[in-house]
């Protein structure tokens, strides 16, 4: 089986972190993510990218999945468990998202309620 | 990023089943007598042969694919005597015995039993790993 690449969760983390120190909100502490890997860039417009990268990532992993789940209710001749797999990968991936969308929400909601 | 760990656990997964397949091909012929032509040979049985791949695995953990499924050559033929048996030799000294796999059913299921542990035990590493996961996402939560 081919594997599917994930989407690299330390280093959205840590773009969502620089996003919300460059919007003065305080919350996550970039020291606090500094021993992940992934684009230490403090370039504001590259987190968009990469937020955007991992939707595609997560879009792309359940389409595999669907596929996956086609090829095996249409009896080609596939692995249950890779179909499974396939599926359950792109759950976690989608949860992932979700939790990074919520997160964005929540700063967004917060600057918001800022009085000026 | 966890996501290998499903991936290597998958091939476990996946390579389990193809012993598990070879394991019911030597049962179903046990007493197999010719092969596909129609000629008189005994039925030889097969088995898996796994290697470690590189390619599933990060960080020095590898998965597991099967190479080949081969053929046991060396296996010495089961003798009964049938002298009315079609497959029977029909001249020389085993005039009239039929040759019937060497294999033995009792060492089959102590394979598959293995087999079957072996592919729960992949789904249980697979598990922890979904878990980890899962717990993983409570940092932003």
């Amino acid at each position: 089986m081919q594997p599917i690449s994930g989407i690299n969760m330390s280093s959205a983390l840590q773009n969502l972190s620089q996003m919300q120190s460059a919007s003065g909100v305080s919350g996550l502490n970039g020291n606090g993510l500094g021993a992940a890997s992934g684009a230490g860039a403090a370039d504001a417009s590259s987190f968009k990218n990469i937020l955007l990268d991992s939707i595609q990532e997560v879009n792309s992993m359940q389409q595999d999945a669907a596929a996956a789940v086609e090829g095996l209710a249409t009896g080609e001749d596939v692995n249950p468990a890779e179909v499974m797999t396939a599926v359950q990968k792109a759950d976690i991936a989608f949860r992932m998202m979700m939790q990074i969308r919520n997160k964005l929400v929540q700063a967004y909601t917060q600057i918001e309620n800022i009085r000026v | 990023m966890i996501m290998p760990a499903f991936d290597i656990s998958t091939s476990g997964l996946v390579a389990q089943r193809v012993r598990m397949n070879t394991i019911s091909s030597n049962l179903a012929n046990i007493s197999t007598t010719s092969n596909e032509a129609g000629e008189a040979e005994p039925y030889k049985p097969r088995y898996a042969v796994f290697q470690t791949d590189d390619g599933i695995g990060r960080n020095g953990a590898a998965g597991v694919n099967v190479s080949s499924v081969q053929t046991d050559e060396e296996v010495q033929p089961r003798w009964k005597y049938q002298p009315g048996h079609p497959d029977a030799v029909k001249e020389g000294e085993r005039k009239g015995w039929v040759a019937y796999p060497g294999i033995n059913m009792m060492t089959e299921f102590t394979d598959a039993l293995e087999a079957a542990r072996a592919y729960e035990a992949n789904l249980g590493a697979m598990d922890i790993t979904k878990d980890l996961q899962q717990q993983t996402l409570r940092i932003l939560a």
